[in-house]
């Protein structure tokens, strides 16, 4: 997750609050330092989705599928994440709202100490929800919307969904939730990404998260709507001047990109051509210490069955199930070959990545697409739109 | 004298969505034992051998493929609901002898 708005605006971060304030109750350094070096973990409460979106990474369905974590056993879950040092919980699907726990769930993580926070589509939102969310402790409500009411309606299968998603939004910060926009930029989503956040800016949104689509669930066979790297390109770019332009007219929005650490390199590039040396040099040191692709690290998954992945994207390869052994367990269990290198995946990575000289910030982008296009969890990115000149140049005075 | 551990049965929810689960098991060369690496998700065996094999192709030299709801699992661990606890022999063995 990169801040865009932190970056070039010099705005707070609210992703960087969002994971690490789980440790704010502590003054202990060590624990602060615990916290970070834990992974923010996606649980996908259900399979079950109101709605059947094109690219669902979980590949969502009406039904409800069978085998998933009971309301106990989610809760011996929490415990295990909440004693292992998790900072963060993002509830997710299918669509979380469907399940009647969530806001048991929702209020025992927050009693542990973890931050909770919610993705969902919004549909399902009442203020009378949005309400018991808030009393019972959720951090943030991220919804999904993917254009304008035509296009965001065709992408994820319902007509309605659209205006259902701005009344869910609504009602979240009418409760007063912290509340956000997801949007995952394709070929069919990408011509009204400006007009969607100014509409939901004037509904009250500042905060705009944008996915990159990754190759996972119903995502993998809608590969060929993915932006061609020089488009995708350029949607970056429209994020980053858009970004600007609202904070020099004194509206403060935050934007964040998701998916394709590329973009990490990319954000250098932008700040040096447009806001000089000093500012690419800061933003370089920033991206570094962030950390680039945290597939296997900073990000982890446990579906609705209790399989845990490397990431929510990530869905066809499991490490472990948290009904055989506790997460902690899995995810320390550095004897899978598989979660070591991608540990220490700088001396794995093949093809352009590997002499990359923006690999510090960005650590090869997604394995799972490089999987999906190569057969090789090591192989170069294919949704790099860096120029051979940018990955080449020997100028790494930013 | 030892007791012996005891163990549960863990439960027998489903592990797959629209796929079969297949536990996958890999070791670098033919002198290391078999080590347990995760599971794939895959419609066959040998679609699962192929997924395992673009996941670990790079590391290993064997990989054998098992039905994830033909692996019975008995652990210590207790999240699983329905798990149930192994039928365990009365008294106690010795696991050590002492010369």
């Amino acid at each position: 997750m990169i801040s865009v708005s932190k970056l070039l605006c010099d705005l707070d971060a609210e992703g960087d609050g969002l994971r690490y304030d789980a440790a704010a109750d502590s003054d202990a350094d060590q624990i602060r330092e615990r916290k970070q070096q834990k992974p923010v973990v996606v649980w996908n409460l259900t399979k079950q989705c109101n709605l059947y979106c094109e690219h669902c990474y979980a590949a969502a369905t009406e039904e409800r599928a069978p085998g998933e974590l009971s309301t106990d056993e989610g809760k011996r879950l929490l415990d295990d994440l909440a004693d292992y040092g998790v900072p963060v919980v993002l509830f997710s699907g299918g669509e979380p709202l469907v399940r009647e726990d969530l806001v048991e769930l929702v209020a025992y993580a927050a009693d542990l100490g973890i931050r909770p926070v919610l993705s969902t589509n919004g549909t399902l939102i009442t203020p009378e929800k949005a309400a018991e969310l808030r009393d019972a402790g959720l951090a943030y409500a991220g919804v999904s919307v993917d254009g304008l009411r035509e296009r965001n309606d065709a992408f994820r299968g319902q007509e309605g969904a659209f205006d259902a998603a701005v009344r869910g939004i609504e009602a979240c910060l009418d409760a007063g939730l912290k509340t956000g926009l997801r949007y995952t930029i394709t070929e069919r989503t990408a011509p009204d990404l400006e007009d969607v956040v100014d509409l939901l800016y004037d509904v009250g949104l500042d905060r705009f998260c944008f996915y990159h689509l990754d190759y996972g669930g119903r995502g993998a066979a809608i590969r060929d709507a993915d932006l061609a790297p020089a488009e995708k390109r350029r949607a970056v770019r429209r994020v980053c001047d858009m970004t600007r332009e609202y904070h020099e007219r004194g509206e403060e929005i935050e934007t964040l990109l998701v998916g394709n650490y590329c973009d990490a390199a990319y954000l250098v590039e932008y700040a040096r051509a447009e806001l000089g040396d000093d500012t690419a040099a800061r933003v370089r040191e920033y991206l570094r210490r962030n950390g680039g692709d945290p597939a296997g690290e900073r990000v982890a998954d446990v579906d609705y069955q209790g399989n845990v992945h490397l990431t929510q994207f990530w869905q066809g390869y499991s490490l472990g199930n948290v009904r055989d052994r506790p997460f902690s367990a899995i995810w320390d269990d550095d004897s899978n070959p598989l979660l070591a290198a991608l540990r220490e995946r700088e001396s794995h990575l093949t093809g352009k990545c590997a002499d990359c000289r923006y690999l510090d910030v960005c650590r090869g982008a997604s394995r799972l697409r490089a999987l999906g296009v190569h057969d090789h969890p090591f192989g170069p990115d294919p949704q790099c739109y860096l120029t051979n000149e940018e990955v080449e140049s020997d100028d790494v005075s930013v | 004298m030892v007791e012996k551990t005891r163990r549960s049965n863990v439960g027998d929810s489903p592990r797959g969505g629209d796929q079969r689960e297949w536990e996958v098991f890999v070791r670098k060369d033919d002198t290391d034992p078999m080590r347990h690496v995760g599971s794939v998700s895959a419609p066959s065996p040998e679609v699962a051998h192929e997924q395992a094999t673009r996941l670990f192709a790079w590391f290993a030299e064997d990989v054998w493929i098992c039905p994830a709801e033909e692996t019975h699992r008995f652990s210590t661990h207790d999240l699983d609901d329905d798990a149930k606890p192994a039928p365990h022999p009365n008294g106690e063995e010795g696991r050590t002898h002492e010369l």
